[in-house]
């Protein structure tokens, strides 16, 4: 006879469940390399007794024929800030509407801190702030009215003054609220947009292309105003494909190429893994032709200059030119662009 | 609750000067007709009934005598051809608002907040409800109000029983389409539901004259609602036949369960 488990205590058995079932499973990502993160590790901050704020187990969404989300598996910490890369119809947001319940899964389970998405989803949507990709809003509506209606649908009702210091920070003044939303610019409404996600202090924060129409500087005051709230402890789950921003603002990322998840990995691996541009300038002409270590390639050689991409650590690059005439050297941080690159470049071939 | 409250009186907000200015051209029209049937005598009215063609005849079929009269004249108000194509299309615009807040994105933001998606066809339901109970209460407070100002002394007006009947027998009616309407807009955009729906109704309406005029038609004439709406009868003082009520009930009903369960069941998307 199965046990049957009610309510929360429910949802953390099915939880434990989910995670046993992630430990008896390997991830299979293709580039099998790209795995550096320990999977299910939380954050040191964060209570490891509590559940993930996000747990995915095999989500497969298909539509006829077309697979826009194929077998994700995922686990994200509470107070963790986590990118999802990937390019347009990757199935960023297909992911993102799952979560949320606006689609249907083909099969698997997700749980927002423990909470099942479908069967438990008014109690996991309750922790939820979500900044759509693309905003629908009703445009004979005013900008507080619209604020007022969605902070109405919380259950937790909103601190207008927490409202008001993210439309300070956001500069979006009363007077502006007070317009009808067919005056705004893509700008404002994306500003709007960010205080209705973000105005009812959500734990975790669902956020599809946040900055998507929003000006250098309001990105600027995004990003601190993101700071802050991961500080304050939330978790923030976000879409996006540009990657400064996710390299600004994650301690993780996924990368989805095709509905399929090939790169899981932390920021900071992410940049060991992409591989390090070198420069090496001579004093004097350079004809012998290196034997390169693993790892390294020679982009561009000239008698006086060497490029280089190292992935991996310096130490044989710098045994190798012992003795040769070395002028100057330089050496590019790598970035988190040439994960990418590199992943789509490869999956294209 | 409260969220699907506040659902409702934003739509509620959303569509008021829709619902008003119907409303207030309803009523307007309905002080006018009574105006009309005050100005006209018993015998004008012979005259009318003379100069009509047979096929109008043939569909107004024995009710001619009650409908060209002062009473018919002013409960005319609820079957007016024209009146209920306007009340039939106002109602398929709101029973596929569901459709609107999933094409422009809004209904994404209201369901990522903890809202059940019922509430979506739920709110729709009320909305509809309230729509054609304020239709109907202004196309009553315009007949009390024509009464008032124009009514000859000896006329008495439509009894209230005969006007109850018709009212009820309109707003089935018109929540018949709406289920039908509403099914539609739970499941397709609003491009394809509202005329969908429309082109229905019309056809629906064509079918019903259409088996008036040729009894050849008799065969499918059952499967327009519009057969069970019968205001000449009632005009006429026959009583409002339940099972008329019972087909427009179930229709209506299948609609909204229809609605209910796609809702339920369809993704959410663009």
């Amino acid at each position: 006879m199965p046990k049957v488990c009610w309510g929360f205590r429910g949802s953390i058995a099915r939880w434990r469940d989910s995670q046993a079932l992630a430990l008896s499973n390997q991830y299979v990502l293709q580039n099998q390399e790209a795995i550096p993160y320990e999977i299910g590790r939380p954050p040191p901050s964060v209570d490891r007794a509590s559940p993930p704020a996000i747990s995915i187990r095999g989500l497969t969404k298909r539509y006829g024929t077309l697979t826009a989300l194929k077998d994700l598996n995922l686990d994200i910490a509470q107070g963790e800030s986590f990118g999802f890369l990937g390019l347009n119809g990757a199935g960023k947001t297909t992911a993102i509407r799952l979560l949320l319940d606006l689609l249907r899964p083909s099969s698997g389970k997700a749980f927002i801190f423990g909470y099942d998405c479908w069967s438990e989803g008014l109690e996991a949507r309750a922790r939820i702030g979500y900044l759509p990709g693309e905003l629908g809003l009703y445009l004979d509506l005013t900008g507080l009215e619209t604020l007022d209606f969605l902070a109405g649908l919380n259950r937790q009702p909103v601190d207008k003054r927490h409202r008001q210091e993210l439309c300070d920070r956001l500069e979006l003044s009363q007077r502006d609220l007070r317009r009808r939303l067919r005056q705004y610019s893509t700008g404002m409404k994306r500003k709007l947009g960010i205080i209705q996600a973000f105005q009812a202090n959500p734990p975790l924060l669902i956020l599809d292309e946040p900055t998507e129409g929003l000006d250098p500087l309001m990105q600027e005051s995004f990003y601190t105003l993101l700071a802050d709230v991961k500080r304050s402890g939330a978790t923030i789950f976000m879409s996006s494909h540009v990657l400064t921003e996710v390299e600004r603002v994650c301690d993780r990322i996924a990368l989805l190429r095709k509905g399929e998840m090939v790169l899981l990995t932390t920021v900071r691996e992410s940049r060991r893994l992409a591989p390090r541009r070198v420069r090496v300038l001579f004093s004097e002409d350079v004809s012998a032709h290196p034997e390169l270590p693993p790892g390294h390639q020679l982009t561009e050689k000239t008698p006086r200059l060497w490029r280089l991409a190292i992935a991996g650590p310096l130490g044989p690059l710098l045994a190798l030119l012992e003795g040769l005439p070395v002028q100057d050297m330089e050496i590019e941080e790598a970035r988190l662009e040439d994960v990418v690159l590199r992943y789509y470049r490869e999956g294209a071939v | 609750m409260r969220s699907a409250f506040l659902l409702f009186r934003l739509s509620l907000k959303r569509v008021r000067m829709l619902l008003c200015v119907t409303g207030l051209l309803l009523a307007g029209f309905q002080t006018l007709r009574v105006h009309i049937a005050a100005s006209h005598s018993a015998n004008d009215y012979d005259q009318i009934a003379a100069l009509l063609p047979p096929s109008v005849r043939t569909i107004l079929g024995p009710s001619v005598t009650s409908v060209l009269s002062f009473n018919g004249i002013v409960c005319g108000g609820y079957f007016d051809l024209g009146i209920v194509i306007a009340l039939v299309v106002l109602t398929i615009t709101l029973a596929t608002l569901p459709a609107v807040e999933i094409e422009t994105g809004f209904a994404d933001l209201i369901l990522a907040r903890p809202l059940r998606r019922h509430w979506l066809i739920t709110r729709t339901i009320a909305l509809v409800l309230f729509a054609i109970l304020l239709m109907l209460f202004m196309i009553m407070a315009g007949t009390w109000a024509g009464m008032a100002m124009f009514a000859p002394p000896d006329a008495s007006g439509p009894p209230a029983r005969q006007t109850a009947s018709l009212a009820l027998d309109l707003g089935m009616l018109l929540l018949c389409w709406g289920g039908v309407a509403m099914a539609f807009g739970a499941a397709c955009r609003p491009g394809v539901a509202r005329p969908a729906a429309s082109l229905i109704a019309f056809s629906a309406l064509l079918l019903d004259y259409a088996q008036k005029l040729w009894p050849a038609l008799e065969c499918v004439g059952w499967l327009s609602p519009f057969r069970y709406f019968t205001p000449f009868e009632l005009v006429m003082g026959d009583p409002l036949p339940v099972e008329n009520l019972l087909v427009l009930g179930a229709i209506t009903l299948t609609g909204f369960t229809l609605a209910y369960f796609i809702i339920s069941h369809r993704d959410i998307s663009r």
